[in-house]
């Protein structure tokens, strides 16, 4: 049997695999020498400073949201998880006067909760978990408002701060710590049994059951690792904003999900690319920035983002079609 | 034909097996008996509950009533995991495969080779290793075990499903219609393979509705009709006919007449 090279569109002669693989980074560059070519400040180091340190906190949902997507589901709830989590942390810091290492710890268990409620809830109900994170939201927002009362909570202490603050060789905190759940993320994702088994669970879930492996603790623990660094994520939000009101979150999850899936991680499961994965938020990351700078405006953006996202599904589509087709 | 005489060197053996789901009541009663290195197969009209009876030994279901005694050990078999444990393997009608993984991740997803605290890293150089001499030593189409599956013929996906269940040293090996979706060649590797495996020790259950291929490598045939087990046929002793009888008409009636339908099909 005659079998072509696999991902190829040999009608097209287009090795699809590579493309999929380093597709991002090319549209990563060709947006930033777009926006070079556009705008004299764009391509300053203090603009390519604040593109990194402003989005840190989107890479660290984004890790989050695309182990929920390689593992064959979807969480719509985590802009509300930031909402509860931020407006506690604050309330603890503002009004409750706690010490800022009980407040994180508090936040970052209230984060982890929340995901193990989400992942409790799509394994036990066992159905779609668009579904179950639609309404884990409404109930996170519900909360929230109740909660705060529709406040805002501002003026954290320093040493709350210091997470996006503190500088070490001219570079915040919140860039290492990125870097290093960046790192961890990777070598848990491309090195050990738990990252395999993500994968595969998105890949056929049912053969993963009859493999042996404990199919429900896996997704379980997928949503609350997603909650976890939900929770880390809306640290450096807040302390970067030095404010939180219930507001904040919603639309975070729109943002990680088209970062994902531009990044390369299958909306259908199974398949992911971490550092396609960063380089899908930052696309978006500069293509907000340039377009800004450019005066193009933020409703722009939304239309621009939106048929990004369309464009990558499109294309995670046509791939999937191929090597049907391929097998053919 | 059927043979009374209780086996003395059963790997498996079901006795009283009884599934229902709902008001179906889809196993009765069954008992089975398997013996070390012999291939059996599993004949029966569609409904009759061959696939139902396999997966209540590979722990997909769980059985209702009855009592399975592994390598003479009463088992205890809630979830495939259990049934792994006690060397039992299964491929599925439907491969049960990883479309998005290449041939070793298939091999050994859920069992993966591991190094490191908790035997969390995996040891892929070993994983690629072994998958590659497992796919030379059963002499199988397939390339490199680099080779994603989703790419495969029929006959190379169900080589990698046999591949699965044999990496890991199972004595007990069951498969669900394997030649279903083949050609003839495939089906003929596949025959040759699975006697192979037989020969190695291996005992192996072997669903299928094409009864030639039965006749053709099985040692016994196990007949079910409507969830009750009807007899077990020695191949050497009997004809296509004296199966196809006792698949339609029962062991109550296979001493009739054949039956009126002609068997035309081979699969």
């Amino acid at each position: 049997m005659t079998q072509q090279p696999e991902n190829v569109d040999a009608k097209h002669g287009v090795n699809l695999g590579f493309l999929r693989k380093y597709a991002v980074v090319f549209v990563l560059l060709m947006l930033v020498l777009l926006f070079s070519l556009v705008s004299d400040s764009f391509m300053t180091l203090r603009n390519l400073t604040n593109i990194v340190t402003q989005n840190t906190y989107f890479i660290i949902v984004a890790i989050g949201m695309s182990f929920v997507l390689i593992s064959g589901g979807i969480d719509l709830s985590v802009g509300y998880q930031m909402s509860l989590v931020g407006v506690l942390t604050g309330m603890m810091l503002v009004l409750w006067d706690f010490p800022v290492w009980a407040a994180i710890l508090i936040g970052l268990a209230l984060g982890t909760v929340l995901g193990l409620v989400n992942g409790l809830i799509v394994t036990r109900i066992r159905t779609f978990p668009l579904i179950v994170t639609l309404a884990t939201s409404v109930i996170f927002q519900g909360i929230s408002y109740l909660v705060s009362q529709a406040k805002t909570f501002r003026s954290y202490p320093d040493s709350f701060e210091a997470i996006t603050k503190a500088r070490l060789f001219g570079v915040s905190f919140d860039v290492y710590l990125t870097i290093f759940i960046v790192v961890v993320v990777a070598i848990v994702y491309y090195k050990t049994k738990w990252g395999i088994r993500v994968v595969a669970l998105g890949g056929n879930e049912e053969a993963l059951r009859l493999a042996g492996v404990n199919t429900r603790l896996i997704k379980t623990l997928v949503y609350t690792v997603c909650g976890f660094l939900t929770a880390v994520a809306t640290m450096v939000m807040i302390s970067k904003a030095n404010s939180v009101q219930s507001s904040f979150g919603p639309g975070t999850e729109f943002t990680a999900l088209t970062a994902a899936i531009v990044g390369g991680v299958s909306f259908l499961g199974g398949e992911g690319n971490i550092p396609a994965l960063v380089a899908g938020v930052f696309v978006l990351a500069v293509l907000g920035n340039g377009m800004q700078l450019a005066g193009w405006g933020t409703y722009a953006q939304f239309v621009v983002r939106g048929a990004i996202l369309l464009a990558a599904v499109a294309f995670d589509e046509y791939q999937k079609n191929l090597k049907l087709r391929v097998k053919r | 034909m059927t043979v009374d005489a209780a086996p003395t060197d059963n790997v498996v053996e079901l006795r009283g097996i009884s599934k229902r789901f709902g008001g179906i009541h889809a196993l009765k009663d069954v008992d089975l008996e398997l013996r070390r290195g012999e291939i059996m197969g599993i004949v029966g009209d569609n409904g009759a509950g061959k696939s139902t009876l396999m997966k209540v030994l590979s722990g997909a279901y769980v059985a209702d009533e009855g009592e399975i005694w592994i390598n003479g050990k009463k088992a205890r078999i809630r979830n495939p995991q259990d049934s792994t444990d006690l060397g039992i393997a299964m491929i599925y009608q439907d491969l049960a495969l990883f479309n998005n993984f290449d041939v070793a991740k298939n091999i050994y997803v859920g069992r993966e080779l591991t190094y490191g605290p908790f035997g969390l890293m995996l040891n892929k150089k070993r994983m690629y290793k072994q998958a590659e001499e497992l796919i030379t030593e059963l002499r199988v189409d397939i390339k490199s075990p680099k080779q994603n599956v989703m790419t495969m013929s029929g006959g190379q996906r169900q080589m990698v499903a046999c591949a699965r269940a044999i990496a890991f040293k199972s004595n007990i090996l069951i498969m669900d219609e394997p030649t279903a979706a083949l050609g003839v060649t495939e089906a003929n590797k596949l025959l040759g393979l699975i006697r192979s495996l037989a020969d190695k020790g291996i005992s192996i259950l072997l669903i299928t509705q094409r009864i030639p291929d039965i006749l053709a490598i099985a040692d016994r045939v196990f007949v079910l009709k409507g969830g009750v087990r009807q007899g077990v046929l020695e191949v050497g002793k009997i004809t296509l006919d004296d199966v196809v009888t006792m698949i339609v008409k029962g062991k109550d009636r296979a001493a009739e007449a054949p039956p009126e339908v002609e068997y035309k099909s081979f699969g």
